[in-house]
């Protein structure tokens, strides 16, 4: 799925993750630098050894919430394109679970937006990993997504 | 002539280890008309005393987009119940 608008891409995949094409796709003649996130399976969780990973999503709305991520990108920051992908199922130790590049002119504004969509992805797109041990899986202990419209949390005073 | 049936059927999801505690991952269920999202899930724990223990950490969503839990149901909604997220 891409935005006319932007270019950007936001997908969930099942199949290995490849960085060098999301790369090459936010790369452009007009750009200065690309900052990207690649996140991968630790082999240990609370020091207890993982055995592998299972991901799963809320699909179409994780896809809404990316979306949405990209969008509040392009307002805070001067930047090019968007490549957010996450990969879903069984992850081995080592492979990317989630890789993120921003393009743009000048490379604090790639780092800042790079920084702030895996920040947010991981607060507010509905997906779940599900760990597991020698001696069984447990959920991942999750972050909460942002309160719902009905009870909006107080701005701090700028 | 029939009663008009004073109910609303909506579709309703679970994800993540709720997803484990209530068995199933998505039901389409007939539902009282004018009831809350807080009902459904009320309704649930009902059925699965277990689930009752969640509610303060779970997000609700209708039609995809997080949803307050007093929020009215309507025939052909999508609820679902979210765990805190765990993506990345």
């Amino acid at each position: 799925m891409t935005t006319a608008l932007y270019d950007d891409i936001f997908q969930l995949v099942r199949e290995p993750i490849d960085p060098h094409s999301l790369i090459d796709h936010v790369r452009a003649p007009e750009d200065g630098a690309i900052v990207t996130f690649d996140g991968f399976v630790r082999n240990q969780s609370h020091n207890r050894p993982t055995l592998y990973l299972e991901y799963e999503a809320y699909e179409p709305m994780a896809l809404t919430k990316m979306r949405g991520i990209a969008a509040a990108l392009h307002e805070k920051y001067p930047i090019h394109r968007v490549a957010i992908v996450h990969r879903l199922g069984r992850l081995e130790i080592g492979e990317t679970s989630v890789f993120i590049a921003v393009s743009a002119p000048h490379r604090a504004d790639a780092f800042d937006a790079c920084r702030f969509a895996i920040d947010t992805l991981k607060r507010a797109v509905p997906i779940w990993k599900k760990e597991h041990f020698e001696d069984g899986a447990v959920w991942a202990d999750g972050e909460l997504p942002p309160a719902p419209v009905a009870t909006p949390r107080a701005k701090p005073a700028s | 002539m029939a009663p008009v049936s004073q109910t609303v059927r909506v579709k309703v999801l679970f994800f993540g280890r709720l997803k484990d505690v209530v068995g199933q991952s998505e039901e389409s269920l007939d539902f009282t008309a004018a009831s809350t999202i807080e009902q459904l899930f009320a309704l649930y724990s009902e059925r699965i005393p277990q689930l009752a223990k969640y509610r303060s950490s779970v997000l609700a969503s209708r039609n995809q987009e997080f949803a307050a839990w007093d929020a009215v149901l309507h025939s052909g909604d999508e609820v679902a119940f979210l765990p805190p997220v765990s993506g990345g």
